[in-house]
């Protein structure tokens, strides 16, 4: 609705419009349109305060579930499915459900196949593990096949493995991957977000599908990519040798393959930075990625500027920055989640 | 992106991290609790307000926890509210559970949604007096919006729900959603004194 239209509002009006109950029920979202008009107008304060009381006024009365309550019924959820691998948790008896209701809920979840897939492994003991990052932060691990992996800041990552040897790993993030090869050709396979997989034997490689694209950069051995719904004319199965990288766009489908010097991609995990040729929006883009933080300029010529060499990379927001502002030469200043870039 | 075909044509999708509902359809456990955390206060209190039965509450609640883990892989990707479609599960299931129980009958019941008049502070014991009068007044005026007026008015106020989803959890024209918030405002302009309104607002 126009600024103006609201001139002639009642309190009672404003009390029934959806936008004001909403700036006034919930002032923690801010709402820049109300503060502005009121501003604008500071002859309508009375009314709107009269309206604020209103809204205000409708009040209902109030029940809560106490901690302990809010426990044991998330434990009866839990336990209603059946869940046994969380050995740490004390499960108690539930008060609210007759055993035959967990069983018919057990059932239900073997009946629907889809996501509950790790259930119908139960008779294989499949060996489940999964973890994740939070910004700044990169873990190592051995998987349980004895498969290195790094995983960068902000990312997912479930890893399953049948009877059979074949093993799967879910991927969200970027992670790099030192691959255990295993006899009698046991395939290792990465999910990632979009329709990639990475099929691999024994090799290291890095996947990072953080951005518009997911970018798989081989640095050992030879890997398959198999990809779900490739853009029109371009294969479904891509050969990649080491050396050689794949930039798949999540949009369109669409990919390319290119020989590149697999170190930049993959040397984050053993904690060093090579810029090579390395743009602000290079810096942007790993800012972003591993803290959260997105780089503001206001002369977007900067962004082209580039440099060249390498740096140890340190899990620190302000640290990293003040190292980048070096190498740039410019002056990174942080406000919030902002870092605002200007030329010294 | 398209999640909803590629899961057809069998491929294993991982939906977004950026979101906490993908996050939880790709069964992230985390997710999944953080979903509850966020939600199950509110639930509850809709629940007390919906039936005033605190165990048939909870018996609503785990159903309803149960069903969308097990029921995720099912759930569209691209949820607007995750508070909307939640409300909306546990109504459908009070609802049923309060039809199968032969002791319940339908009946309107005032502790439904009922508003709160918050008393006055101690110290304005003068006021005190003509406060609790406008309460019993006003409390009349409000008596004449049915359970299901209440629900709404409800609804939006306390569940932060737009007037389009409270039209249609309630199965309602989003004009009657409008007209309800208005009656009620109606009787509180007329009803509340402004000190009053200040006694009830400064707690």
């Amino acid at each position: 609705m126009a600024a103006s239209n609201y001139l002639s509002f009642t309190a009672r009006e404003f009390a029934l419009d959806e936008d004001f109950q909403q700036w006034v029920l919930h002032p923690e979202e801010k709402n820049v349109f109300w503060e502005k008009w009121l501003r604008q107008y500071p002859e309508m304060e009375p009314v709107i305060n009269d309206a604020r009381q209103l809204v205000h006024s409708i009040r209902f009365r109030s029940y809560s579930l106490s901690a302990t309550d809010k426990e044991q019924l998330w434990d009866a959820v839990w336990h209603g499915l059946g869940e046994e691998d969380e050995p740490a948790t004390v499960i108690p008896v539930s008060r609210w459900k007759d055993a035959w209701k967990y069983a018919a809920a057990v059932l239900l979840g073997i009946l629907l196949s889809g996501g509950w897939w790790w259930m119908q492994q139960t008779n294989n003991k499949p060996v489940i593990f999964s973890t994740y990052t939070r910004l700044g932060e990169t873990k190592s691990m051995w998987l349980p096949d004895s498969s290195e992996v790094t995983l960068n800041a902000n990312s997912r990552l479930l890893y399953t493995e049948t009877d059979h040897g074949k093993r799967e790993v879910w991927l969200d993030g970027e992670a790099f991957f030192h691959v255990k090869h295993k006899t009698a050709q046991q395939k290792f396979i990465v999910h990632t977000y979009d329709k990639l997989s990475v099929e691999v034997i024994g090799t290291q490689f890095n996947v990072n599908s953080t951005g518009k694209e997911i970018v798989v950069v081989l640095q050992q051995g030879s890997i398959l990519l198999d990809i779900g719904e490739p853009r029109k004319g371009k294969a479904a199965e891509l050969y990649l040798e080491s050396g050689e990288m794949v930039r798949y766009n999540k949009q369109d489908g669409d990919y390319t393959k290119k020989r590149v010097d697999a170190a930049r991609y993959t040397s984050w995990h053993s904690g060093r930075l090579i810029m090579d040729d390395f743009t602000l929006t290079d810096a942007a883009a790993f800012m972003q990625q591993v803290f959260g933080k997105t780089l503001i300029v206001r002369d977007t010529q900067l962004l082209h500027y580039k440099v060249s060499g390498s740096m140890p990379i340190i899990y620190q927001p302000d640290i990293m920055m003040m190292q980048l502002g070096k190498v740039f030469r410019m002056q990174f200043n942080q406000r919030g989640d902002e870092i605002w870039i200007q030329q010294k | 992106m398209n999640t909803g075909k590629a899961f057809q044509s069998g491929l294993h999708v991982v939906a977004s991290h950026s979101s906490l509902w993908g996050r939880f359809l790709q069964g992230d456990r985390h997710a999944f609790a953080e979903i509850y955390d966020a939600h199950i206060d509110d639930l509850f209190h809709y629940g007390m307000h919906f039936c005033q039965d605190n165990e048939r509450v909870k018996d609503c609640l785990q159903d309803l926890f149960q069903d969308l883990w097990i029921t995720r892989d099912h759930l569209t990707a691209n949820i607007q509210n995750i508070r909307y479609y939640l409300i909306s599960s546990l109504r459908r299931r009070l609802l049923r559970s309060l039809r199968k129980d032969r002791r319940y009958q339908h009946r309107e019941s005032w502790e439904a949604f009922e508003f709160e008049f918050t008393s006055p502070l101690e110290s304005q014991l003068i006021l005190e007096e003509t406060a609790e009068e406008q309460k019993r007044l006003l409390q009349q005026a409000l008596s004449s919006l049915s359970r299901r007026q209440r629900e709404a008015i409800y609804l939006r106020f306390f569940q932060n729900l737009s007037y389009t989803e409270v039209a249609e959890i309630m199965s309602m024209q989003v004009d009657s959603v409008y007209n309800t918030i208005s009656k009620a405002i109606s009787i509180l302009k007329k009803n509340i004194s402004l000190p009053l309104l200040l006694l009830l607002l400064s707690k």
